[in-house]
């Protein structure tokens, strides 16, 4: 018997798939290699199904599927143009893949906390000794994590009941001073300006104010 | 007044340039990627108002004709991609009198202000900070307290910082290993080093630029500090291994030398890639030659080494290895010699 691809004598083994009758050589060459498995070989080492199959599992966990739909509110980039091209569409982005962005600044800088200085008009900049000239004291940890515990110097709530008070979207006074506020959305601003006046810290609403004010002078400017 | 490139720079025999860049962007606006045309038309006007006139020029890149887009590449404010001039109607440039400041509009970020001055000048971060102030405090950018000043790409995001030395290392370059060995101490101060490559990162000459790398997690201060001590480190060693080859193998250096100096003042035609490589061979050996017979200083070597690293691609020429771009490079070179033969 030959070979039907290259016409060669069959000696040793005959390998058939799809009614066609293939030689070692060929059946490698056309990509068959699974057919050339000798029964036997499972019998030997009965578990390299199993370690294929969990290699294949631990690959897939790396591309993060949960979250591959995952779309920024604002401006609508997904998770997956961002880990594309790294690069982000709006400030909500930073929210959005909150994450993967930590993730990606740690694994190219090998640190994730800010240490440089203030903007030019930030009241805080002015106002606050030594940010000006100093820059930021650096965190303790230079993990991901530290950047949850890397927030701006919290005052201290007022233990009176306001400050439980709790917006439908979980905003609360006490989460609100201890925020980020580049990092809050425009609704969230104006939600914490309305619920800082009514528990009369009022500076903390005309920061929540000035922050919204220089988003909206930088959309009506133009 | 004189073009920033062509002014006499400290440490001139190895560092080429210094740069200093901070990008920011603004609050309101989406970032690039994300940002239509009518926005970007709206933040291009924002920027521009807050712009000072009296210093700057320059504006919309669609305003822009080929001749000074070739100017602009030359200045060193385009880089030489193509695509640097894609959609002009969404960018636009601002630059100082010798061109030495310059703000950039939609280039990656919205704003990215630049600071460049010849040879190793340090003083280019406070110059290009302190513009950077005066924008910050006319627009609302954006900033977050944890990440810093957030930036489309989020390998910037932080400080917005970038120094970048652009030295030409041709002792370096010729020693066995010695670029491998540039690269590992280079990393030790979590910097990077990279050719000025014409395509991809195949080194083309012996001119490398040193950037930093990190964003956060260091300040603007610790960067320069951190900068400082490397670029010392570098010139250090090009110097002494310039030394070395000069001392140990004289009558050869010095015969490359007036041979490649006799190349750049008379051939009619020259590639970008032997045109570099002679203008290395008498960095490499200036300060050792005492026949007196070759004299070009080393702002002529510095000022060639740039026009041919930043030569525009001219819009008559097909590409930089043509007959005629070869006799236009040639004639170029020609003329900067002549002044001093």
């Amino acid at each position: 018997m030959r070979c039907e691809r290259c016409g060669k004598e069959l000696t040793n083994r005959i390998i058939k798939i799809n009614g066609v009758t293939y030689c070692e050589n060929c059946a490698r060459l056309m990509g068959y290699d699974r057919f050339l498995k000798d029964p036997t070989d499972l019998l030997g080492d009965p578990f390299s199904p199993l370690d294929q199959l969990a290699s294949s599992l631990m690959q897939m966990s790396e591309l993060d599927f949960g979250n591959s739909t995952l779309t920024c509110p604002r401006c609508g980039m997904t998770l997956r143009e961002f880990e594309t091209d790294g690069r982000v569409g709006c400030i909500e982005c930073y929210n959005a893949f909150n994450e993967n962005i930590v993730r990606e600044m740690f694994k190219q800088q090998g640190n994730s906390v800010y240490q440089g200085r203030l903007p030019a008009f930030s009241d805080e900049a002015r106002t606050v000794p030594g940010k000006t000239d100093k820059p930021k004291k650096a965190a303790s940890e230079d993990s991901p994590k530290a950047v949850e515990k890397a927030e701006p110097e919290a005052k201290e709530p007022k233990a009176e009941a306001p400050v439980k008070k709790e917006t439908k979207g979980g905003l609360t006074l006490d989460k609100l001073m201890k925020a980020d506020l580049g990092m809050l959305s425009d609704e969230d601003l104006e939600k914490g300006i309305k619920l800082a006046a009514e528990a009369e810290e009022y500076k903390l609403a005309s920061r929540l104010r000035d922050e919204l004010k220089g988003r909206k002078a930088g959309e009506a400017n133009g | 007044m004189a073009e920033w490139y062509t002014k006499e720079g400290k440490d001139n025999d190895v560092v080429l340039s210094t740069k200093a860049c901070f990008v920011r962007n603004i609050k309101g606006y989406n970032f690039m990627p994300r940002l239509d045309d009518k926005d970007c038309q709206s933040l291009i006007e924002t920027i521009d108002k807050a712009i000072d006139k009296d210093m700057y020029m320059g504006g919309t890149a669609s305003s822009f004709d080929k001749n000074m887009i070739l100017r602009l590449t030359r200045l060193q404010l385009l880089g030489r991609e193509a695509s640097q001039m894609a959609n002009p109607e969404r960018k636009a440039f601002y630059y100082n009198e010798d061109a030495s400041l310059s703000i950039a509009v939609g280039s990656g970020e919205h704003i990215t202000v630049r600071a460049m001055a010849q040879g190793h000048n340090p003083n280019v971060i406070k110059e290009a900070a302190l513009e950077t102030l005066k924008l910050e405090e006319k627009l609302q950018v954006a900033f977050s307290d944890n990440y810093g000043f957030l930036t489309s790409n989020v390998r910037l995001a932080g400080t917005g910082f970038k120094l970048l030395y652009t030295v030409s290392l041709p002792a370096i370059s010729k020693t066995e290993g010695g670029i491998e060995a540039m690269k590992q101490r280079v990393e030790q101060y979590e910097w990077t080093i990279y050719p000025f490559a014409e395509r991809g990162d195949v080194s083309d000459s012996d001119v490398y630029i040193i950037a930093s790398v990190n964003t956060l997690g260091v300040t603007e201060e610790e960067i320069l500090r951190k900068g400082e001590m490397l670029i010392a480190d570098v010139i250090k060693a090009e110097r002494a291994l310039r030394d070395e080859i000069a001392g140990n193998k004289k009558d050869q250096s010095r015969d490359i030398y007036g041979r490649s100096y006799g190349t750049l003042r008379y051939a009619n035609m020259i590639s970008r890639s032997e045109a570099l490589q002679c203008l290395g061979w008498i960095r490499l050996f200036h300060d050792y030659d005492d026949s007196g017979e070759v004299e070009i200083s080393w702002n002529k070597i510095d000022k060639l080494t740039m026009d041919i690293l930043w030569e525009p691609e001219a819009p008559s020429r097909k590409s930089s290895q043509s007959v005629a771009s070869q006799k236009y490079r040639a004639q170029g070179i020609k003329k900067i010699l002549k002044g001093e033969d």
